[in-house]
């Protein structure tokens, strides 16, 4: 691949673009001390740019990964040959929190289990990208650089006269077929837990965007397995497909958590009749799991055999001896996750740690080598920022959006989230990080 | 449009009433620093319609916290936000134009308290609301689902007007407002007004004598047309 | 071979009107290799549509939903089957090898566990009847002192419980031991509410085993359900509106 050409100038104004940001609510929830606060989503004027050479492989291996995921969700959830041929041994599908034995059996609709997929991706100093991590559950963030292009666009015109762009409003469009792909007869529908969810700003845009109903869980009942909406004049309307932006094991009260107050009893039973479709389909945590993660390649390589085209950070699995072996001798250049769990938790960095903590470290690999994975530290390519009148330096990520309908698309932009802080690599907005449009160049 | 809930077909209601109280409370507090301009205490009668006790400094005190005081629930600022909170989850019934004009109006609001010109900081608001308005006016498509907005508007301006002792022509053009709204109400939805009720209001502004005399009883009367209950925020 | 005829009821009431009632009962006897259903009829009361499923267990699943208010459910099974040991089921799932959310052993388990892991020795069948036995010995069966969502480690902690508790417990250990387990909820002449035991994996074939009676399992006993454990298998689950509301669940059972 390509060195990425680094774009260092300001599309417009920034405080510009930011109140209009402001102005059209571009906004996530978090709560501090239990007190929910919405805040805005702080803007970089400086877009990541990806040379349409870069993106034409990116795009081929991204669609190449999903697709070899929905493979093997479809696999575990039916015949589980990919174990049965000892390509991912047993343990890892099952000691798995995202396995969930109540969906076996169930297909979804055209077999598409992973419909919108954010694949989160980082490039290192030499120009290389790779993969950090899938997001197969609710992954989000799309709204973001979605209606930020709008308003650069109105803010700054000249830098997409200046430049080729591809226009990356036709999100909502690819949004819209990926859901009606799956559509079981109905309308389509948008499950949010309410406006006091961090993403609620997402799910009303999208909901608007793709004109879908947004609808809570009191508004949905389950009657003959079929799922409906409670409408206003007292009679009720079919939903044929639900884009949730709840949990699995929020979803069914009556499958799962029997304590969840947002779920919708007998939606399960309606989901297995094949009387409408889930988005994304319950269970496919067992294969965005960090354990599972090492084992994608191999998988593009069982399903479709083929290469894979984009790289996983190098990955080692002390569950193998020879990578034990290495993880051993290296424990204090490597980074260690824990694989169940989530969201920054149960990252260590070797570097970090003391000689006896390392060695502390080191038994309770040993005594649980199942439950950790150990990666090279990648070297990040930095991006620019603007910070008050100067442009430094920060860590950043990409989220690249798959969309699985009719034919596996990758949305041409994506969010670049980026840190604030110049040693962090921690790059969630609800750690204060901000984001910054992602410029794909059709040539 | 097609399925709209019952839940969201209040909050459409509340948007509605919020967002005219609002209006109408800034305008009738912008009349009321006219008027007290060279008085001291000058906001008693406006605290009469209200039914509201004298807790406030002076006339510089009562016009800030009755404009920008979110703490009291007969400020232009808290219908402001309650307006707001029910418009936050209309997003796709109402449009993300629609909702950004009361954003720019919370923005607008909490700048005036910084300005040295409270009334002049204020002007554009008016622009604001309008413009809102008229984005309802081209976003929502199902009139049946617009008519609850503007019952819930309606409704709110009488009784504003009523409480503020307008004179009786301009209440009586806001009350044929409202009947024709009502007209339009379909049989057998929840939107179906109290017929008990709007007899009596109908009797009661009939005439200016029985305005003058009538009008707590008309408010109450109002109140009790739609009962619908407001969603919690 | 034996000709059996079941029965079993059970009937909710509550203290006030309830409404939107969605609620998924598995209580129909499915179809295996050890019992041939020949005859079988459910009625709900008030009388409701219901819908039929097989979950991923395999167990029927009936889903209904009523709108309007009420203030009772019954339903009614009846039925005869054929029951015959001498067949095996083999319906096996890789996931009953795994500890799950009511059998995951905490440390009175694990130490237990620890404490015989050198007697618990021979084939899968040789350590299911030595850990049956030793529960037999160890844990008491009494009644009111476990519920419905005692786990295993707390049913352990106690030293008490039903055959609930027995079964979570066994299951949790045999899974162990790396023998995969299952929790069966059915019907047996020695219960007059519902039974629940275990089945084992011998390699091959289910095989099983009642721990709260310490004994095998033989053409006295009816399959009404089967999973990783209770939570699989609940007969019934209901999610309903209405004012602060307590139910009053009577149960009966018979085996002819």
């Amino acid at each position: 691949m390509t060195q990425q050409v680094q774009f260092t100038k300001a599309v417009g104004n920034a405080n510009e673009i930011n109140e209009l940001l402001r102005r059209y609510g571009v906004k996530f929830g978090i709560y501090k001390n239990g007190v929910f606060n919405e805040q805005f989503f702080p803007f970089d004027p400086i877009p990541r740019v990806i040379t349409a050479e870069d993106f034409k492989s990116m795009e081929k291996g991204l669609a190449q990964r999903v697709n070899a995921l929905n493979e093997f969700l479809f696999d575990i959830y039916h015949e589980k040959k990919i174990v049965r041929d000892g390509v991912i041994p047993e343990d890892f599908i099952y000691i798995s929190k995202g396995y969930l034995a109540e969906c076996e059996g169930i297909t979804p609709k055209n077999n598409v289990y992973s419909h919108i997929s954010g694949i989160d991706l980082v490039q290192a100093k030499d120009g290389e990208w790779y993969i950090l991590e899938d997001n197969l559950r609710i992954p989000s963030g799309a709204s973001y650089p979605l209606i930020a292009r709008d308003l650069t666009r109105i803010a700054a015109p000249q830098a997409f006269e200046e430049n080729s762009i591809i226009d990356n409003r036709g999100y909502a469009e690819l949004l819209k077929s990926t859901m009606e792909y799956v559509n079981c007869g109905g309308a389509r529908a948008i499950l949010t837990p309410g406006r006091y969810n961090a993403a609620y700003f997402e799910h009303s845009y999208l909901a608007e965007l793709t004109g879908s109903v947004l609808v809570q869980n009191d508004e949905l009942f389950v009657e003959d397995n079929i799922l409906y909406h409670h409408t206003y004049s007292g009679g009720k309307s079919r939903i044929g497909v639900l884009y949730r932006r709840i949990s699995d094991e929020y979803l069914d009260p009556l499958t799962f958590l029997p304590e969840s107050l947002i779920g919708i009893p007998n939606l399960m039973e309606a989901y297995r009749s094949g009387n409408v479709a889930i988005i994304n389909a319950p269970g496919n945590g067992v294969a965005d799991d960090k354990g599972i993660y090492y084992f994608v390649p191999k998988m593009i390589k069982y399903y479709l055999g083929e290469e894979p085209i984009l790289k996983n950070a190098p990955t080692y699995l002390p569950f193998y001896e020879k990578d034990m072996k290495y993880v051993m001798e290296h424990l204090d250049t490597l980074v260690i996750k824990d694989v169940a769990e989530a969201g920054g938790y149960g990252v260590v960095f070797g570097s970090d740690l003391t000689k006896e903590k390392l060695e502390e470290f080191r038994k309770t690999i040993i005594a649980e080598p199942r439950r950790f994975i150990a990666q090279e530290v990648i070297d990040f390519l930095d991006l620019p920022i603007v910070e008050g009148d100067e442009t430094v330096m920060r860590k950043a990520d990409l989220r690249a959006f798959v969309l699985s309908g009719e034919k596996t698309k990758v949305w041409a932009s994506g969010l670049t989230r980026f840190s604030r802080n110049p040693d962090s690599f921690v790059v969630n907005s609800s750690q204060g990080g901000g984001f910054k449009d992602t410029w794909v160049l059709s040539r | 449009m097609g399925t709209i809930s019952l839940e969201h077909s209040d909050r459409l209601y509340w948007l509605g009433r919020y967002t005219e109280r609002f209006f109408t409370t800034m305008k009738a507090l912008g009349r009321q620093f006219d008027k007290m301009i060279g008085t001291e205490h000058g906001y008693a009668d406006y605290l009469n319609c209200f039914g509201l006790p004298d807790i406030y400094a002076d006339n510089r005190d009562f016009i800030r916290r009755m404009l920008f005081d979110n703490g009291n629930a007969h400020s232009a600022a808290y219908s402001l936000e309650r307006a707001y909170d029910n418009g936050i989850v209309l997003r796709e019934e109402i449009s993300t134009d629609s909702l950004s004009f009361l954003q720019m109006a919370k923005d607008t609001l909490t700048k005036a308290e910084q300005s040295s010109n409270v009334r002049l900081a204020l002007l554009p608001l008016e622009d604001i609301v309008y413009g809102f308005w008229g984005s309802i006016n081209e976003h929502i498509y199902d009139d049946e689902i617009r008519n609850i907005i503007y019952i819930g508007k309606t409704i709110e301006r009488l009784d504003m007007y009523i409480r503020l002792k307008y004179p009786f022509d301009v209440v009586e053009k806001e009350f044929i407002r409202l009947l024709k709204n009502l007209n339009r109400v379909p049989k057998g939805t929840p939107y179906r007004y109290s017929t008990k009720y709007l007899s009596d209001l109908v009797e009661i502004l009939g005439t200016e004598d029985d305005y003058r005399q009538g009008a707590d009883k008309a408010v109450d009367s109002l109140g009790h047309l739609f009962e619908t209950e407001e969603v919690p925020a | 071979m034996k000709h059996v005829n079941f029965f079993y009821s059970t009937k909710l009431t509550f203290d006030d009107y309830v409404h939107d009632h969605s609620f998924s009962l598995r209580i129909i006897p499915p179809e295996t290799s050890t019992q041939h259903i020949l005859s079988c009829s459910l009625n709900i009361t008030p009388y409701i549509p219901t819908q039929q499923t097989i979950d991923a267990f395999k167990n029927n699943v009936t889903a209904g939903y009523i709108r309007d208010d009420h203030r009772f459910l019954d339903f009614e099974i009846k039925g005869s089957a054929q029951v015959d040991h001498t067949s095996y089921r083999t319906d096996y799932m890789p996931c009953y090898l795994y500890q799950s959310s009511y059998t995951k052993p905490g440390n009175e388990l694990r130490s237990f566990h620890d404490s015989i892991t050198e007697k618990c020795t021979g084939t899968p069948a040789d350590k299911a009847k030595y850990l049956s036995n030793i529960l037999a010995e160890t844990v008491k069966y009494e009644k009111g002192f476990t519920d419905t969502a005692t786990t295993a480690e707390q049913a352990f902690a106690l030293k008490k419980g039903v055959c609930q508790d027995f079964s979570h417990i066994l299951i949790s250990l045999l899974r162990m031991e790396g023998i995969a387990a299952r929790y069966i909820a059915g019907l047996a002449f020695c219960d007059g509410e519902t039974h629940s035991w275990v089945e084992y994996w011998t390699g091959d074939r289910w095989e099983g085993v009642d721990p709260a009676n310490n004994c095998s399992v033989n053409d006295d006993y009816i399959v009404i359900s089967q999973g990783r454990d209770f939570r699989d298998c609940a007969i019934d689950r209901g999610v309903m509106f209405g004012k602060y509301t307590k139910q009053l669940q009577l149960v009966r059972s018979e085996l002819t």
